[in-house]
């Protein structure tokens, strides 16, 4: 991607909305920061165009400061418009220009040396069959959800090919720190990935990476031909059809959206199905499904940091525990790491905990 | 700066003041870069957004220091008075008069920190919030727990409690739950030399006058709100929904006077002009349409809703069904046209007044005629919203493509005021003062009224520190 095709007369609108969609916003709510708002943030986008800002490394610092989460295009007056378009714009000349933030050029350095966000790693290729798991970044370091996927998996006798680590990744991180070129190119080596392995269909645990095969790799002209699904789904369709015995819980849990899985993918009731088909007592947050915060992990805040994430992570936790829920559980695993401070799990590992050893 | 001010210029601080501030709030929570300045600089006066498109600003704050508790801004109040620097309140800046522009050199204090819901009493039926709570957040927070507190203003979901406090503000729901003043039942309130005062909640006290009155209406000139508790509602069992298609406005009018006279209290009651009915319900088209909505305890709800239905009927009205009201339901928080029209060199604005019924149709007659005949006028309409036994707001929008920006904006507000104030109307129902109305206060409260609030004024903030410039004129500046 090179030129842009946003459309300034949308974000000179959104400049001069009422901020509709603040009370949404996570990193405004978890600072109070007027500035972090999407209608202030958009004034000054326009600013920044019209060449009406001094302080312009301070203005593209400011750009890293979002969550990129989606709460506001969510929650948006108008339907054409998606403020995170503008912001990512900002953030292809921010990077093109040699002005990030300290840890987005740390991050983009190592993704540069090693092929991933990570650091060197081993590429894991297991299983067989055309349909395929990705394993993303985030999963490929948590040991836990790797053996409750493989249980899953066994459980379910399914014929599936499990394949991540080195150098394979989505491009997440490079998109979101606005280098559109070693993002293309982590892309194509993610479209080789999949066809090299000859693959229908390919399971995703990473909201992000489903987004990113999904939405973004075509708005760059990448096409991955196959049927992508998030994870949720699989374990959903696995229930539905039968083919994991499971024991029936009697349990409290809440669910944490992710927001890219709420609000990019329109999935906050596969989970929830999930559950309840698991007997759990579902105790909802008050900010959840359409409500979602974001946890702090979103490769916005992540990558642009200075103390934000830490303050969203913050929010969020409260949030969480003010359910009083004995389990707490999500869909991703960037959110399950972030929030591993209140002993988050991942969907997959609460299924696989209900398995019925001998069926 | 490269951005251009035109109501004030940038305080030029005290040496030695944002020093003192850093330790109260922590170095992080005052801020004097380029983008936060620019961001504090305008709430939603809409004249200001028009300018703004071009980076013309009405005033840039010296600075912004973000508190975390009542504390914290009595030790930021004791600190403005002793280096004498104005200081503007800002809360969701959703204001439509300019409350929360930093006028005077101002710096800004901001409440966006300060947004926690704290308490429910479902047994008393109160909930206790911060100040800074968004008011969607306070309605989300309420009804997970099955409750509601029935204030449901169009900025519901970009301003908060102590900004409804402010500004006496009154939602869409009104005519059943009461406006801002009829829900808050204490409060706590930081005053102008920074010492606090605790309004405990109860449902009602005779300790000589009201003290919270003060600060209903405020405009955070007398007071900063830090936090309050108000009445809440089990959510409704019942909904009824009607609309009516009437011959007239004044027929529409007299109908909602008889409604509420035979005691039924619909919490919404809107009546549309010709003009707004063809903007939102394009079926109906360019007819006077009034929507009802009951809401409740079931049998309530019936006997208000037929009470609705006979009344509407004998004063030869045509059922439209629940139609009209869905679409209303749907499209109320919708602003995107001011906007649109903005970005093509139009300027709108909305101006809200209110009037006893033997005047409420003469004033809405005189009102969008006299506007109509303002220079550069694209369109005038009006709905009535907020009824009581007694009367009615009237709440008219204007847009026109004038030549002249300015003075067409400044003649269209004269040509309202003028026909309220002609009718026996209050010049403002629920957006308050800001600046841009003080223009008017005189003809409002009479000189007697005005010198009475700025006596006020001057008793509490001997300083003129707080919120300068707004509700009324200092003697001072």
């Amino acid at each position: 991607m090179t030129e842009s095709n946003n459309d300034p007369e949308k974000i000179a609108r959104c400049a001069m909305c009422a901020d509709m969609c603040k009370y949404s916003c996570p990193t405004y709510l978890a600072t109070g920061r007027e500035t972090l708002s999407p209608q202030k943030l958009a004034r000054l986008i326009v600013y920044h165009q019209q060449g009406l800002l001094e302080d312009n490394e301070g203005f593209l610092d400011l750009v890293f400061q979002s969550a990129m989460c989606g709460a506001c295009s969510n929650h948006c007056i108008y339907d054409d418009h998606d403020l995170r378009e503008f912001i990512h714009e900002a953030r292809v000349k921010a990077f093109a220009g040699g002005v990030i933030p300290e840890d987005v050029r740390q991050r983009v350095e190592t993704f540069k040396q090693f092929g991933n966000p990570s650091g060197e790693r081993a590429v894991i290729d297991k299983g067989t069959g055309n349909t395929g798991y990705f394993i993303s970044c985030s999963s490929y370091k948590d040991e836990d959800l790797m053996q409750a996927t493989d249980q899953i998996i066994a459980a379910a006798g399914l014929p599936i090919r499990q394949f991540g680590g080195g150098d394979i990744c989505c491009g997440a991180p490079l998109y979101y720190a606005g280098d559109m070129e070693g993002f293309r190119q982590a892309s194509l080596r993610m479209k080789d990935a999949i066809e090299a392995r000859q693959l229908s269909t390919l399971v995703v645990d990473c909201p992000t990476c489903v987004k990113m095969m999904t939405q973004i790799y075509k708005e760059t002209g990448i096409d991955v031909n196959l049927e992508i699904m998030h994870t949720t789904q699989l374990l959903h369709e696995l229930i539905n059809e039968g083919r994991l015995s499971l024991k029936t819980a009697r349990k409290d849990v809440t669910f944490h959206d992710p927001c890219i899985l709420a609000y990019d993918l329109a999935l906050a009731d596969v989970p929830r199905q999930i559950l309840t088909s698991l007997g759990f007592d579902l105790k909802e947050l008050v900010y959840s499904k359409d409500h979602t915060h974001c946890c702090g992990g979103a490769y916005g805040a992540k990558i642009g940091d200075h103390g934000l994430k830490d303050a969203v992570t913050s929010m969020r936790m409260k949030e969480l525990q003010e359910t009083g829920a004995g389990t707490l559980v999500t869909a991703c695993p960037t959110c399950k790491s972030v929030l591993s401070g209140i002993d988050m799990k991942y969907i997959t590992e609460l299924v696989a905990e209900m398995i019925i050893a001998d069926r | 700066m490269k951005v251009k001010t035109y109501l004030s210029q940038t305080g030029v601080l005290p040496r030695g003041f944002v020093d003192r501030l850093r330790p109260i709030v922590g170095d992080e929570h005052v801020s004097q870069q380029e983008s936060d300045l620019i961001s504090y600089s305008l709430d939603y006066w809409l004249y200001g957004i028009f300018l703004s498109q071009k980076g013309e600003l009405p005033a840039l704050p010296a600075a912004v220091v973000s508190p975390a508790s009542a504390a914290q801004i009595q030790e930021i109040m004791k600190c403005a008075n002793e280096f004498n620097v104005p200081v503007t309140p800002f809360g969701g800046g959703s204001g439509v008069l300019g409350g929360a522009i930093p006028l005077h050199g101002s710096i800004i204090l901001n409440l966006q920190r300060m947004n926690r819901f704290l308490d429910l009493d479902e047994v008393s039926l109160v909930a206790e919030c911060e100040a800074g709570i968004m008011g969607a957040n306070l309605e989300l927070q309420l009804q997970q727990r099955g409750y509601s507190a029935g204030n449901v203003p169009q900025s519901l979901f970009c301003s908060t409690l102590g900004g409804w406090i402010s500004t006496r503000a009154a939602g869409q729901f009104s005519t059943k739950y009461g406006k801002i003043e009829d829900m808050v039942l204490g409060m706590e309130v930081v005053l102008p030399d920074g010492s606090l005062l605790n309004i405990k909640p109860v449902p009602r006290r005779s300790v000589g006058p009201s003290l919270q009155d003060l600060f209903l209406g405020g405009e955070g000139a007398l007071g900063i709100v830090t936090r309050a508790t108000l009445s809440v509602h089990p959510l409704p069992l019942r909904t009824v929904k009607q609309s009516f298609v009437f011959p007239s406005i004044e027929t529409a009018v007299d109908v909602v006077r008889q409604v509420l006279r035979a005691e039924a209290r619909p919490a919404v009651v809107r009546i549309f002009d010709e003009a707004e009915s063809e903007r939102y319900f394009p079926k109906i088209g360019s007819k006077v349409t009034t929507i009802f909505i009951s809401e409740g305890e079931p049998d309530y709800v019936a006997v208000d809703g037929k009470t609705i239905r006979r009344i509407s009927r004998e004063n030869g009205a045509r059922s439209a069904g629940e139609e009209p009201v869905n679409i209303w339901l749907q499209k109320r928080f919708d602003i995107g046209l001011g906007p649109v029209l903005m970005q093509l060199g139009g300027v709108v604005d909305t101006i809200e007044v209110s009037a006893l019924f033997k005047d409420a149709a003469r004033l809405y007659r005189d009102m969008v005629a006299s506007m109509k005949a303002v220079e550069g006028v694209l369109e005038v309409s009006g709905h009535y919203s907020h009824f009581y036994p007694q009367g009615a707001c009237l709440y008219v929008t204007f847009a026109g493509m004038p030549q002249d920006p300015m003075r067409y904006y400044r003649d269209s507000w004269d040509a309202a005021m003028a026909a309220t104030l002609k009718n026996s109307g209050s010049i403002s129902h629920h957006h308050g003062v800001g600046f841009w109305r003080m223009r008017y206060m005189t003809q409002e409260l009479g000189a007697t009224g005005v010198e009475l609030l700025r006596s006020i004024k001057e008793a509490l903030d001997p300083n003129g520190i707080l919120n300068r410039g707004k509700l009324v004129d200092d003697r001072k500046q």
